[in-house]
């Protein structure tokens, strides 16, 4: 029969290594328009990283997600990136983005000062206007500020800037020291069913609540996050690759390498933590990976719970769960049927 | 050598192919209609899914032949320069797709489920998408922006003049 078992994992995840250096840089560039331009050298592999960076520049600013013209992952033009890896994309490049508007907006700054008659550090953008803090009336528009800084002033409201998380050195005394940026939490709870006769195992539901930071595109989290529960699904209960005796690879495609499909997916719940990180852009840290780590184990210890085995090695796939199940069953002393 | 003429997003189409040729490579190779994707060229993994008269199938896996004289249906049949489809509205606004390779497949199996039943049930649309795979979302988002987009659909139905 079915038995039905819930079961809880807890992770902590590195953002922004420092073990080597791992710099992001960018360029951003106010044009006469109102819109800006990033350059970025990072590569958009679907998770929506251009996206962010377009909403962080714009953030900055106080223009709209949709004038930032990104310009990434082409080494002719923009600045080379340690890579969308890591889950360092929006911290790393992130802050970088976020540095190099800040320098154009400092630039916007200083020459929207003097047309409205107050000092740079009076003025906020937002709303595609330099504005006069307080007084909002008095404003500029940040293409007309962009056009006068270049053709008036002949400073175009350019910035760049790069970020390389600080590093403090671990101590080889204590092995105290400061190895990561940052550090992103979480905890999933999984359901699931086991057929206590086939061993096979069912995920009915998972819960994932996780703190990335101020989540700059809760949309995009959510999909790394259903994403990364899918994975850990396939990690928990079905991939693994086979190997020969003269090391060959025996299941080398999706026949026999089995992948979760729609039909695998339980219903998933997604909660984003309420968090800001003050070294992040916009208090961001980061989301990719992290969403993988506790799901396989959650779903073994649902699976323990649900018919009391421990499965201690990947996939717990149902021959493997069925043999824990009988070995159980068979330490157990017998009981003699009643009448 | 053999002649298939097939009709391909509502035009007719004509190309000489060695028999063996799938439909998959006549539609990428002589075609030019590279939206339909080669994924593992065995029918597993579902990217080269089209709609051959109003059935979703693994073009990897359909001679170039056997589809002489039917109606083929490719992603590229389905937005107009003006307006997405429905369909693929519903994945854009709910981020249903991330890196994207199987989506082109994965839209024209939601395409053949609603055509047929356009109300489909989260199951009906999870048996639908079991011969895609997609190793980015997890396939939530998507079964979301399926059902909204079968919603959409059916309004439309019911907004046509009678």
């Amino acid at each position: 029969m079915k038995r039905r078992g819930r079961g809880m994992a807890c992770m902590w995840y590195p953002i922004g290594f420092t073990v080597s250096a791992n710099p992001s840089a960018a360029v951003v560039k106010v044009n006469e328009d109102g819109t800006a331009t990033l350059l970025t050298g990072t590569v958009e592999t679907g998770q929506g990283s251009l996206t962010v960076l377009a909403q962080i520049t714009a953030q900055e600013l106080g223009i709209a997600t949709d004038d930032v013209h990104v310009v990434s992952a082409d080494t002719d033009a923009t600045p080379m990136d340690t890579g969308p890896i890591a889950s360092r994309t929006t911290y790393v490049t992130g802050n970088a983005a976020r540095l190099a508007a800040e320098k154009a907006k400092e630039i916007l700054f200083e020459v929207a000062a003097p047309m409205l008659g107050v000092k740079p550090n009076q003025l906020e953008a937002r709303d595609h206007k330099i504005l006069v803090k307080g007084y909002p009336q008095r404003n500029v528009h940040i293409g007309d500020v962009a056009n006068h800084a270049r053709v008036v002033m002949g400073q175009p409201p350019i910035g760049s800037a790069s970020f390389n998380p600080a590093t403090v050195a671990l101590d080889p005394e204590t092995g105290q020291g400061k190895p990561f940026g940052t550090y992103v939490y979480a905890t999933q709870i999984a359901e699931v069913d086991v057929d206590d006769e086939t061993g096979e195992v069912e995920v009915i539901r998972v819960v994932a609540s996780h703190d990335c930071g101020t989540a700059i595109n809760p949309m995009l989290v959510e999909a790394q996050i259903e994403g990364g529960i899918a994975m850990g699904i396939g990690f928990a209960l079905q991939e693994e690759i086979l190997f020969d005796n003269a090391g060959r690879q025996i299941n080398p495609n999706l026949t026999n390498y089995i992948v979760p499909t729609a039909l695998d997916m339980p219903e998933i719940e997604v909660d984003i933590v309420d968090s800001h990180d003050p070294t992040g852009p916009f208090g961001a840290k980061g989301v990719g990976e992290p969403t993988l780590v506790p799901t396989a184990a959650a779903i073994l210890n649902a699976i323990h719970n649900a018919v009391g085995v421990r499965i201690t090695s990947l996939p717990a796939t149902a021959e493997k769960v069925l043999a824990a199940i009988n070995a159980k069953r068979g330490q157990q002393p017998k009981r003699i049927a009643a009448g | 050598m053999v002649t298939v003429t097939i009709k391909v997003n509502g035009e007719t189409r004509t190309a000489s192919v060695a028999p063996e040729t799938t439909l998959l490579r006549l539609l990428r190779e002589n075609f030019s209609l590279t939206g339909t994707k080669l994924g593992c060229d065995v029918g597993d993994c579902g990217a080269c899914t089209v709609i051959v008269d109003g059935k979703p199938v693994n073009s990897c896996l359909m001679l170039a032949g056997q589809v002489d004289g039917r109606d083929v249906l490719t992603i590229e049949g389905l937005a107009t320069i003006d307006r997405l489809h429905p369909i693929q509205k519903a994945f854009e606004d709910h981020a249903s797709l991330q890196c994207g390779f199987c989506g082109p497949g994965i839209i024209l199996s939601a395409k053949a489920l609603i055509d047929e039943n356009p109300a489909p049930t989260t199951q009906e649309i999870r048996d639908a998408l079991g011969g895609n795979l997609c190793r980015c979302t997890g396939y939530t988002k998507m079964i979301e922006a399926i059902r909204v987009a079968a919603r959409t659909l059916r309004d439309e139905v019911a907004d046509q003049p009678a």
